[in-house]
């Protein structure tokens, strides 16, 4: 069971992170950025969830209880930002300031989930299952959560250029809008932000813990019962995001020439 | 500079205040415990149409994530430590929850229950 547990740990905290690394990577693909640029975000969110995870207990106790909320959050709302300005570089054509943003973008989304598997491992080990058993469920875990961003990732990268550019801006769009409406979800939790009744709910329509529910939660921040708040957040993101697109495209057409180069 | 009089002055500094008392007044708290991968009472019951806080005590050596998709709720809680999650206003009904890190035994639901038709004591 705890195996079985530990593949599922694993698998849900990859795919958030995964499918926003698996859009950069074929960004970079396709604009022919220097290689091996994302071994620094990946040294980044390594790094970083493991000095999170081992601070967990100290920052925990911050503001009332509501440490976790405030620094999730706060990576949150800076990845979404860093999204911003990523389609802003895609768009103009910046390439050579894409990447170190595109590597932080891709180290901070992995510090959270990062440090939750650490504090998972850290927690189970001192349980009966054996160590390599559990390393084993983990890998399994991540694989599969590595395999969905390699089919994403490939399927990006099989679109032809010009259209490609517009699923990726799409996607950066929604993924990073999700992040916001995630974030205010946080400070909701620690009373930070005021909270409405659900709008909605489709959790019998699709429920949150099924396996598309889950991808659409790392898609588009998917939640079955949404307030106003988050809703309000939401959309202000989305909106947000589509204006950066329309207006940095009406500045520059230095993309599609990138594109079919 | 003098405001004119006016006749409703009073119940609106009245209901001003009231407000300000139901803004200021602290959420009702309500305890939790995770003992050997167990909620402590796995049945929570808890007013409907009020916020709550709910004061999570994870009495265990290892780490557990109160996670809960009816609530929208998810937080890490480390072994031997307490945290702070707030809750509702809940509409009345049943709200799972489960620990993410151990989810064959650590499992609940939040009761909320409509108060308000009650006798104060």
């Amino acid at each position: 069971m705890i195996l079985l547990n530990s593949i599922v740990v694993v698998l849900n905290e990859t795919i958030e992170a995964g499918i926003l690394i698996s859009v950069l990577l074929s960004i970079s693909h396709q604009l022919k950025l220097a290689p091996r640029w994302w071994l620094g975000g990946v040294a980044l969110g390594v790094s970083g969830s493991l000095l999170y995870a081992q601070q967990l207990a100290t920052l925990s106790e911050w503001f009332d209880y509501g440490g976790q909320e405030v620094i999730n959050s706060s990576l949150q709302l800076t990845v979404f930002a860093l999204t911003l300005a990523i389609i802003k570089l895609m768009i103009s054509g910046h390439k050579r300031a894409l990447v170190p943003v595109m590597a932080l973008a891709m180290g901070l989304a992995m510090v959270r989930e990062g440090a939750e598997i650490v504090v998972f491992y850290l927690g189970i080990s001192t349980q009966s299952e054996s160590t390599s058993s559990l390393l084993t469920s983990g890998f399994v875990g991540a694989s599969i959560g590595a395999s969905i961003g390699a089919l994403i990732y490939y399927f990006l990268i099989l679109i032809p250029g010009r259209h490609a550019a517009r699923i990726q801006l799409l996607l950066l769009a929604l993924i990073s809008s999700g992040m916001v409406l995630q974030a205010s979800q946080l400070l909701i939790q620690i009373d930070w932000l005021p909270v409405a009744a659900p709008l909605w709910n489709s959790s019998a329509l699709l429920p949150e813990h099924s396996a598309l529910g889950q991808l659409a939660y790392a898609v588009f921040g998917y939640e079955s019962t949404p307030s106003a708040t988050e809703m309000l957040l939401y959309i202000g993101a989305l909106v947000l995001s589509l204006c950066v697109i329309l207006l940095s495209k009406r500045q520059h057409c230095a993309l599609s020439a990138a594109y079919l180069r | 500079m003098n405001w004119p009089k006016l006749p409703f002055k009073k119940p609106l500094s009245a209901l001003l205040l009231a407000t300000l008392g139901a803004v200021v007044e602290a959420a009702p708290v309500v305890q939790l415990a995770i003992e050997q991968h167990r909620f402590f009472p796995e049945v929570v019951t808890v007013p409907a149409n009020t916020k709550v806080k709910l004061l999570i005590h994870n009495r265990d050596a290892s780490a557990e994530e109160f996670e809960s998709f009816e609530l929208n709720r998810e937080k890490v809680i480390l072994g031997n430590t307490k945290t702070v999650i707030y809750i509702g206003p809940l509409a009345v009904g049943e709200y799972p929850f489960f620990g993410e890190f151990n989810p064959s035994t650590a499992q609940g639901v939040i009761r909320a229950v409509d108060t308000s038709s009650e006798v104060a004591p």
